[in-house]
């Protein structure tokens, strides 16, 4: 397999409703990209996309749809799918692209415009469940994670506090982000707890907001990305693991689905010890208690104890291990496939020294990004290093 | 009735649906191209300079290179008839009381599906076809501010 760097990134605003549609979000991102490396369209040889639920930007086949803002035209083009594990997934099917020798340069794109479903993104989420069992009780993902918050939280005897912690982080690391739409500097524990109930123990600080915005991030073969920036960001491994279906027959409280995909990009990547090989983490954060869910899937924490790295410090941007140093989706936002590649895009500029406010400081080697979605239990993973 | 209500030995099954509804945006294209159609009664196209392509109906950006388009011209509301048909069935299979005419009316080098108004035996493709509009007042920025196509006289 040859190697394979991210040569290049481009990133649309967060906002709670754009007036671009998502051909054009598409486009802002994708144009971004291209003008970061200073490319053109005839030099992108691929081109992948990603969005999640067509349900959310409201045109089904919204690949197809968004083709021509996402670098579609005229290439080899295909969207991946795999709910809110997209945006992590994309660069993996990015990769192979590569890797394998097929295309020496590939554009890959992921946009989410979740604020035209009406009246509020959640109930689109009901046409995922199943018709016979489960869909006539009206679900919704914030039941589902309350359920599993509550299990975690209980088995482990973790405070409510202490997972409002990540919240808080989150949201005032997103305050040094261009793109953020929460971020907010002087945001306390006390304001997440004093937040709106939605479904207990779930309030309304735990949760990542509604939002529309766009990323893109071009790759290169090892080649042509020595020859066109001294500063290329490797893909060093690459990991996606599905658990089943039913999340009656899942562990609520360990993902195993993140175990065993970040195994498979740690070995890819030749790293043993992820807690010291490690220098950033971007785990996919929807809720502040997935965060934690997904640190320990990640084998960053032992089970139980990732609240730990927030309470010691560890977690903090001069930390250790920063974790969601963007300010991750509690802060910057979650359009879904987007926000995925935006922990890309992060490690990105974090790796590169481009972060600007948001720099970790130590001149961090690797990062690790991850994502989680389909129905509730894909895990796909990144480690990228320089 | 379906196929599967008529079969006795069908097996039980229920209805459901997939409760959807969207709230759109015009986007940056179509909030200029919607307003010059509404208040000025004008199609726009947009031209990119370094591809030599009119986009019809105008965009932001050009597919090809991704540059910003920003050469909007009023096309006109005369274009060309590229092709057509005359429907019979609506899309549940259902048949239509009238028949219904479609057409692809070209304007640079894109254009637009809309409903024709003429006698179907009188069209031939490449003739030339106006746009009648709504009246201003009942426009809402609707592709339907377009009411249908007509052969030029
Ligand atoms: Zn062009």
């Amino acid at each position: 397999m040859r190697k394979v760097a991210v040569i290049g990134a481009g990133m649309t605003k967060f906002v709670r409703r754009a007036l671009e549609t998502p051909k054009e979000l598409s486009w802002h991102a994708a144009k971004m990209a291209l003008d970061s490396c200073e490319l053109t369209m005839d030099d992108i040889e691929a081109t992948c996309f990603g969005t999640a639920p067509d349900a959310f930007d409201g045109v089904h086949m919204n690949g197809e749809y968004a083709s021509d803002g996402a670098a579609g035209w005229g290439k080899p083009y295909m969207r991946s799918y795999v709910g809110g594990g997209t945006g992590v997934f994309n660069p993996i099917q990015g990769w192979y692209h590569v890797a394998s020798g097929m295309f020496d340069v590939v554009m890959i794109v992921a946009e989410e415009k979740m604020s035209s479903f009406y009246p509020h993104a959640q109930a689109a989420f009901v046409t995922i469940f199943d018709h016979t069992t489960e869909r006539a009780l009206k679900p919704n993902l914030l039941w589902i994670f309350a359920l599993e918050m509550n299990r975690y939280m209980t088995t482990y005897g973790i405070k409510k506090e202490d997972i409002a912690r990540v919240s808080v982080q989150h949201k005032r690391n997103a305050a040094g982000h261009p793109c953020a739409l929460l971020g907010e500097p002087n945001i306390t524990v006390e304001d997440v707890l004093n937040s709106e109930t939605l479904a207990w123990p779930v309030q309304r600080f735990d949760v990542s907001p509604v939002s529309d915005g766009a990323v893109a991030i071009i790759l290169a073969a090892e080649h042509v990305a020595k020859r066109l920036t001294s500063k290329p960001v490797w893909i060093e491994g690459v990991g996606w693991y599905l658990d089943s279906a039913y999340w009656t027959n899942r562990d609520l409280v360990y993902p195993r689905y993140v175990e065993y995909a970040a195994k498979m990009a740690y070995d890819m990547a030749g790293i043993k010890e992820p807690r010291k090989e490690i220098h950033i983490a971007e785990p996919y954060d929807p809720f502040d208690y997935k965060a934690l869910h997904h640190l320990e899937g990640l084998q960053l924490a032992d089970r139980g104890k990732a609240v730990e790295l927030y309470i010691n410090g560890t977690a903090a941007r001069d930390g250790n291990m920063p974790v969601c140093p963007s300010g991750g989706l509690l802060g910057v936002g979650n359009p879904i496939a987007a926000a995925g590649l935006m922990k890309i895009a992060e490690l990105f500029w974090q790796l590169r020294g481009e972060a600007g406010e948001r720099q970790v400081p130590g001149q961090p080697k690797r990062g690790v990004a991850q994502a989680w979605g389909d129905l509730m239990q894909v895990g796909t993973v990144v480690v990228m290093g320089r | 009735m379906t196929l599967l209500e008529r079969d006795p030995q069908a097996p039980a099954a229920w209805r459901g649906n997939l409760p959807v509804t969207s709230r759109y945006t015009y986007g940056i294209a179509g909030e200029k191209f919607f307003r010059a159609l509404k208040d000025e009664g004008k199609i726009m196209g947009a031209e990119c300079p370094t591809c030599g392509i009119t986009y019809v109906p105008a965009r932001a950006f050009c597919e090809r290179g991704l540059s910003e388009l920003t050469e909007w011209t009023d096309v006109g509301l005369v274009g060309e008839l590229h092709t057509f048909t005359l429907v019979f069935v609506d899309y549940d299979g259902r048949p239509l009381y009238e028949p219904e005419l479609v057409g692809f009316v070209s304007f640079g080098d894109g254009g637009i599906v809309h409903k024709l108004e003429a006698d179907p035996d009188t069209l031939e493709i490449g003739m030339k076809m106006e746009a009648v509009l709504k009246p201003k007042t009942k426009r809402t920025g609707s592709i339907l501010d377009i009411q249908h196509f007509k052969p030029v006289k």
